[in-house]
């Protein structure tokens, strides 16, 4: 989840480019859904259906905690791959948009959940439609003439992929603090938009899991929120599937269920500011800027360029001298692209970073760095094109937009994917 | 029955010939002949393969030339010896050979890295010399690096001192037909003289050792390896599947560090010496490759890994060549209070193999991390202390150990800080399904491996640890001299309390058992053994434990998997 300081706001979508629709929801809560005007009057081409779902920030040993049967189950009923990976930064932005393009940051333009802006020097949320670069599988899917729908509980979530799909739910209502939508509201948005308009593919993501998980003061030790998050999206997963059941969806559907990296947790005074450190260098002083990601920090020198090679070499010395630091990367070795900066530092297990002050992360779950690469990724439905078996390759999020795309008959973008289809 | 080839002079090009009808699987199966009868004069020490990989394998034999060309004598000519490798038991299709020379230089042993082959295949092996040829082994290669192996299936065993018994584990082990490798995780053979340490508290000498005193020069240690590789089940165990293995201490001689060992005094000579002579008679008589090759000479390495496609990666621990010396000896299991069992500046792995194992952990590509450990990594202390309390108590006091009073500071308990720094790296990198598996301590073990064993179950557990009892090796019931189940039941008890992050403990079986992994999860299964003075003592199952994959954690399995396989 988005961890940054001096976020800018997110942009509203027009509405005036969009037609709503304002549906009837059980339990008589609105929902509202919005659909392109230029949407084919047909809901859906031919009878496949895919849904990915997301269950953002979930541990894949969770499902086998007992509080997650229905999960549980779709999983051991599917293909499973016990080793997928969130990939850097192990974030909900980039993860998500690496999902619905099947390319790395490098090449969709979405690295991080927050980035300094050069251009406009400040620090940001990457939730902009315009920061998404790349043809998303939403998009590609429309042209073919497929209908798509995006079901996304994050408010930044909604922003990024803006109004590409064919059908929208903005998130509502939105927890202040959390800045999410509860995942009862999120399921019945989904419910909603499968029983009225039934889309060819829904991306929806939860965020129950990663909410309570980031502000879950028990932590590691008791984990009581969070426990109470899994048995609740337990819950929600399970009223889906009735549904895909009940109505006949199941044996045409796909899903792929996955988390976009999951959750590690620390204490308060394990926490790494690396703002003050590089101040206290002569030649960095006042020269960089450090946006905080929380597992990750991205350092970007602000001085001459012909000190550039000294500044990151000083930058790299002093970030990996501080305690609770893991490792530090180029944004080119993790195929960042420059919107990452010109360093990339990782935390430890247990730590997190707080940047620019020791009080700006007080959240104790966080996610960003390595330790929070694992993640559940599984395919599962009635569709006969889902296999009963469980894979020792590595999976990714990078691979759900190629799974997809040949499950609908989509050839590959410009370029090609960085990802691979994991149907058998 | 027994398929082995009886030695015969026809032509080789011509032969087809197996003895007996070789119905079934297995290469041998005991009782029905003795296969080193069956060898022939030129054959006396079996064969054996080893460290598979998709296209080689090393294949092993010893030749002995002439009657006086005995083992450790140095006598005996320079010889040239054949060997072939078919997909056939009858060798119509011989897909490599060649010729080798051996002599008594090398002891007349004959190793050769077997190359061009086909991944994940069945192969049936022999040396011939003189027109004699060799009992016939089989082996099979592991899967190609890219492949997706829906099974994998290795024996395990660790501990056979030959005085102390029957090596009835390995007949078990050699009459099953569903194994990829045996993995032998030390103490392959024992150093000790006759009546040293045989069996039980009296030390009863079932089998004496040759020769009769410890093992100190190099033909003492190349004698004791011929012994053993005369011994019946290890032949027949040998001859039926290839072995992954690694030495533990007393390949060379107990409670070995980097610079000495409890059990070698200053009248024995340099050490180093002695290490080096018991390396060179391991890299001779064991089918391994010593620094990645099967050449003598080259490095004495044994730590490496072997990849089995995307299912699993195996890699072999060496805890005893570059550890720092033990702390404070105390026996087992009084908990030992020596603050030096923390102390960072001491190793158990050597700075080199330490980089190694985490860079390997960090980036392997199988989703199974198996490490062969030769001695325990799970925390075995009295209590487990939560790090965050004991820490800046031992940093400013120096008088404890961190994670508590260890019972064995022999294993990594007497290396903590090292231990941390493993546990810590698989938390770090998200490092997910690594099982560690180990000898050593002549006991079943099944364990959760958290970072902080203090804080456990609330903390996270990072990997899984399996331990595989004895082949013959005293258990603490043999020690003691007492009945199973009466007093070791305590000691486990007091264990198991403290430690909630042990699972399982077995202090009174010898045994063998079975790793089966599959990419949902990995089952050990144990096999106890009957009297190890009864030459045709029985197996039966005991438990089963799993590791599910993503968990960390082991779980109790109702069965153990069937000794058929459906994958083949």
């Amino acid at each position: 989840m988005c961890e940054s300081h001096g976020s800018s706001s997110t942009p509203t979508p027009d509405l005036s480019r969009r037609s709503l629709l304002r549906l009837g929801a059980a339990g008589g809560a609105g929902v509202v859904l919005s659909t392109a005007l230029d949407a084919p009057a047909v809901a859906a081409k031919g009878r496949t259906r895919a849904y990915v779902l997301v269950l953002d920030g979930m541990i894949p040993g969770e499902i086998d905690s007992g509080l997650m049967p229905t999960v549980k189950a779709l999983r051991d009923g599917g293909t499973r791959y016990p080793l997928a990976r969130s990939l850097p930064v192990m974030e909900t932005i980039p993860n998500h948009v690496m999902m619905m393009t099947g390319v790395r940051p490098d090449r969709s333009g979405v690295p991080a959940n927050s980035i300094y802006d050069r251009g406009e020097k400040v620090h940001r949320d990457l939730d902009r439609a315009t920061d998404l670069r790349f043809p998303t599988l939403i998009e590609r899917l429309n042209r073919k003439g497929f209908t798509t729908g995006t079901v996304l509980s994050k408010p930044y979530l909604f922003g990024v992929f803006g109004e590409r799909a064919t059908h929208r739910w903005e998130p509502f209502p939105v927890i202040p603090v959390s800045d999410h939508a509860p995942d009862l509201f999120t399921m019945q948005a989904l419910t909603s938009m499968v029983t009225e308009h039934d889309p060819n593919l829904v991306f929806a993501s939860l965020g129950d899991c990663d909410r309570f998980g980031h502000s879950d003061l028990t932590g590691t030790s008791l984990r009581l929120l969070r426990n109470v998050a899994l048995a609740q999206v337990d819950l929600q997963v399970r009223r889906f599937v009735d549904l895909l059941k009940s109505t006949g969806r199941w044996r045409n559907s796909v899903m792929i269920v996955l988390a976009d990296h999951s959750m590690d947790w620390s204490r308060p005074d394990r926490l790494i500011s690396l703002v003050p450190r590089m101040a206290a260098d002569p030649l960095l002083a006042g020269k960089v800027e450090v946006n905080q990601n929380g597992g990750a920090d991205l350092l970007y020198w602000l001085g001459p360029a012909a000190q550039r090679a000294e500044a990151i070499k000083r930058m790299r010395r002093i970030a990996l001298a501080t305690p609770g630091v893991l490792s530090v990367h180029r944004p080119r070795a993790l195929r960042l692209g420059p919107q990452a900066g010109d360093l990339v530092a990782y935390c430890r297990a247990g730590w997190r970073f707080s940047d620019p002050q020791p009080f700006s992360n007080p959240i104790p779950g966080n996610h960003g760095h390595p330790a929070t690469a694992p993640i559940p990724f599984f395919i599962t439905g009635g569709h006969p094109a889902v296999k009963r078996r469980t894979s020792s390759k590595r999976a990714a999020t990078i691979d759900v937009a190629p799974t997809i795309g040949e499950l609908f008959g989509l050839g590959q973008p410009r370029g090609g994917y960085d990802g691979r289809s994991r149907l058998l | 029955m027994t398929d082995f080839v009886r030695p015969v002079r026809d032509e080789l090009p011509r032969r087809t010939v197996l003895a007996g009808t070789a119905v079934g699987a297995g290469v041998l199966a005991l009782g029905a002949q003795d296969p080193a009868a069956a060898a022939s004069r030129f054959f006396r020490h079996g064969v054996a393969s080893g460290d598979p990989l998709p296209r080689r394998v090393v294949i092993w034999t010893r030749v002995t030339p002439t009657a006086a060309a005995t083992p450790g004598s140095g006598r005996g000519p320079r010889v040239r010896v054949t060997w072939q490798v078919a997909t056939d038991r009858a060798f119509r299709r011989i897909v490599a050979r060649g010729t080798v020379r051996t002599g008594p230089a090398r002891d007349h042993t004959v190793k050769v890295d077997a190359r061009g082959l086909k991944p994940a295949t069945d192969y049936f092996y022999r040396f011939v010399y003189q027109g004699q040829r060799s009992p016939v082994g089989r082996t099979r290669t592991a899967p190609a690096a890219a492949a997706s192996p829906s099974r994998l299936r290795f024996g395990v065993v660790s501990c056979s001192n030959l005085e102390a018994g029957w090596f009835a584990a390995y007949r078990h082990l050699a009459q099953r037909d569903d194994l990829d490798a045996v993995l032998h995780l030390g103490d392959y053979l024992y150093e000790y003289g006759v009546g040293e340490y045989a069996m039980g508290s009296d030390d009863v000498v079932v089998r004496p050792h040759v020769p009769r005193t410890e093992i100190v020069s190099l033909r003492d240690y190349r004698q004791r390896h011929a012994q053993y590789k005369q011994d019946p089940d290890l032949q027949a165990l040998h001859a039926r599947h290839p072995f992954i293995v690694t030495w533990d201490d007393h390949e060379v001689t107990n409670d070995q560090w980097a610079e000495g060992a409890e059990n070698h005094q200053p009248s024995e000579g340099d050490y180093r010496a002695r290490r080096r002579r018991a390396h060179r008679a391991y890299d001779e008589w064991m089918p391994v490759r010593l620094n990645g090759t099967a050449k003598l000479g080259d490095g004495s390495k044994i730590y490496r890994s072997l990849r089995f496609g995307t299912l699993a990666e195996i890699a072999l621990l060496d805890l005893r060549t570059y550890r720092s010396q033990q702390s404070t000896a105390v026996p087992t299991p009084i908990p030992n209070p020596d603050p030096t069992n923390s102390d960072p500046n001491r190793t158990i792995t050597g700075r080199e193999q330490m980089t190694w194992l985490k860079r390997l952990l960090r980036r392997s590509p199988a989703q199974w991390k198996l490490i062969g450990n030769p001695v325990m990594i799970t925390p075995v202390v009295f209590p487990p202390l939560p790090a965050d309390i004991t820490g800046p108590i031992a940093d400013m006091t120096g008088l404890l150990p961190t994670d508590g009073l260890p019972y064995n500071s022999d294993q990594w308990d007497g290396y903590q800080a090292e231990r941390r720094e493993v546990l810590r790296h698989l938390a770090d990198h998200g490092v997910t399904d690594t099982v560690f598996l180990t000898g050593d301590i002549h006991s079943a073990w099944a364990c959760d491996l958290p970072v902080d064993a203090g804080t456990y179950p609330l903390s996270r557990s990072v990997a899984t640890e399996m331990v595989c009892t004895s082949v013959t090796s005293n258990n603490l019931k043999d020690i003691t001299g007492t009945p199973a189940r009466t007093t070791s039941v305590a000691i486990e008890a007091a264990i198991l309390t403290l430690n909630r992050h042990i699972r399982y403990l077995d202090f009174d079986s010898h045994g063998y058992s079975v790793l089966d992994v599959t990419p949902e999860r990995t089952q050990m299964d144990w096999y106890v053994t009957g009297a190890r003075d009864d030459r045709r003592a029985t197996s039966r199952w005991s438990t089963s434990w799993q590791t599910r994959a993503g968990t960390q954690r082991v779980t109790a399995a109702s069965a153990p998997v069937p000794s058929r396989r459906s994958d083949r």
